[in-house]
């Protein structure tokens, strides 16, 4: 019984680093990869199946027939480079070291414990960004002005809606109807008010799932790739959706 | 002159880099390689298009390329996954306004239904600039990409260090 109960307790952290990966945006390769590693440091071999939604481990003894497995949800969290990043050096340091699983388990929560970057910070950052990028295509400097706010708000949107669980699609559309709406307000000044609206909704594009899910496919997780181009595009639909509703309202004065 | 064109359009990608970067809270060490990831492969686009006036899914596949080999230098530098740092320095490429353009003449055509002339070049429109969308930012994501499967064993120990 000791065996399968050391088993036991591999399966379970595995378990919570691999959703916590696959959750926080890392093409399936690397999970799968870091998990099989982390699994050699601690003599044991590690099998995995990846679903987008759960995610079926099996640890067997390398040296008798004990194996334990576990089905686990993955959690919808934000997507997070630094979790990439570093849970995957610690993959390399379990190896490289030989850590045990109880200092495993402890730099692993050390590594979520970790304060993220201020939203305050973040948002100015992406308004930033979008009026460079509106200034990249062409934008005169009112233009440049007006998507810099109309980003704020929309992005303020975002994480306001995010912050209190809503619904994925319905944050996207609001958002991307509020940046579009404001960077309308280009229309009342002689300025490119096309390139404005065009540019205001750009910070919404899902860049991570769709280069993971085009990383997934080539590699051989057709399914996990699939699913994630799929989440992608309904976002990307749910963008234009919300744009296309200022569109409709001022196309007299697009045209 | 072509030189101060080339400078800006790094520099204003760079910043949309970093901001759309920071959107996925990279860890702070990779900052400055997307900047420098973003201006290069921005600047590279810029140039294949308005000197050697490439289309824009080749220059974008060529600039992705390029951002794609050098994140494997840079990877192995900041100790951080190759995809931390160019998804970050990809993102000022997308073709926004192509994408722009494909939305506003769905809107247009679906209010033109009945005046078939007006209803067939807003189509026309659609249809060639989804075309133009998709494929850059396929080409995108395929180039970037490229290097890890050319060299599997570096692009997948980046994060591996010498002496913890």
């Amino acid at each position: 019984m000791n065996v399968n109960e050391e088993l036991k307790e591999i399966a379970k952290f595995v378990a919570d680093y691999a959703t916590c990966l696959m959750g926080s945006g890392v093409h399936t390769s690397r999970v799968v990869r870091n998990s099989k590693r982390i699994g050699e440091s601690l003599g044991v071999l590690i099998r995995i199946t990846t679903l987008h939604k759960s995610l079926i481990l099996t640890v067997c003894n390398a040296h008798n027939d004990d194996a334990y497995t576990e089905v686990v949800d993955i959690p919808e969290l934000p997507i997070s480079f630094a979790y990439n990043a570093e849970l995957s050096s610690l993959s390399w340091k379990a190896y490289d070291r030989h850590l045990p699983l109880d200092v495993l388990r402890e730099e692993y929560r050390q590594i979520r414990a970790k304060p993220k970057m201020s939203p305050h910070v973040v948002l100015l950052l992406v308004g930033l960004a979008n009026a460079s990028f509106c200034r990249l295509f062409g934008g005169d400097w009112n233009a440049v002005g007006i998507v810099f706010i109309a980003t704020l708000a929309g992005f303020f949107v975002r994480q306001q809606m995010q912050r209190r669980g809503i619904n994925h699609f319905i944050v996207f559309t609001t958002s991307a109807f509020v940046a579009s709406m404001c960077a309308s307000a280009t229309l009342l000044f002689h300025t490119t008010a096309e390139i404005a609206i065009a540019t205001s909704v750009l910070f919404l594009i899902p860049g991570v799932p769709l280069i993971n899910g085009v990383i997934d496919i080539v590699e051989g997780y057709t399914l996990t790739g699939s699913s994630r181009l799929m989440h992608a595009f309904l976002l990307i639909i749910c963008v234009a959706v919300g744009l296309s509703l200022p569109l409709l309202l001022f196309k007299n004065s697009l045209l | 002159m072509i030189f101060t064109d080339i400078l800006t359009n790094g520099l204003l990608a760079a910043i949309a880099g970093v901001g759309f970067g920071a959107i996925s809270f990279p860890p702070k060490r990779a900052f400055r390689h997307i900047a420098i990831l973003a201006a290069t492969g921005y600047a590279i686009r810029f140039s294949l298009m308005n000197y050697l006036s490439w289309d824009i899914a080749l220059a974008s596949f060529c600039a992705a390329l390029s951002i794609g080999v050098l994140s494997l230098w840079f990877g192995k530098l900041s100790h951080c996954p190759m995809t931390v740092l160019y998804i970050p320095a990809l993102l000022p490429m997308i073709p926004g306004m192509y994408a722009y353009r494909t939305v506003f003449a769905l809107v247009m055509f679906m209010q033109n239904l009945h005046t078939a002339e007006v209803a067939e070049i807003h189509l026309q429109t659609l249809l060639s600039n989804a075309i133009v969308t998709v494929s850059t930012v396929f080409l995108l994501a395929v180039g970037a990409t490229i290097p890890i499967f050319v060299f599997p064993r570096r692009a997948y120990s980046m994060t591996r260090r010498k002496g913890w």
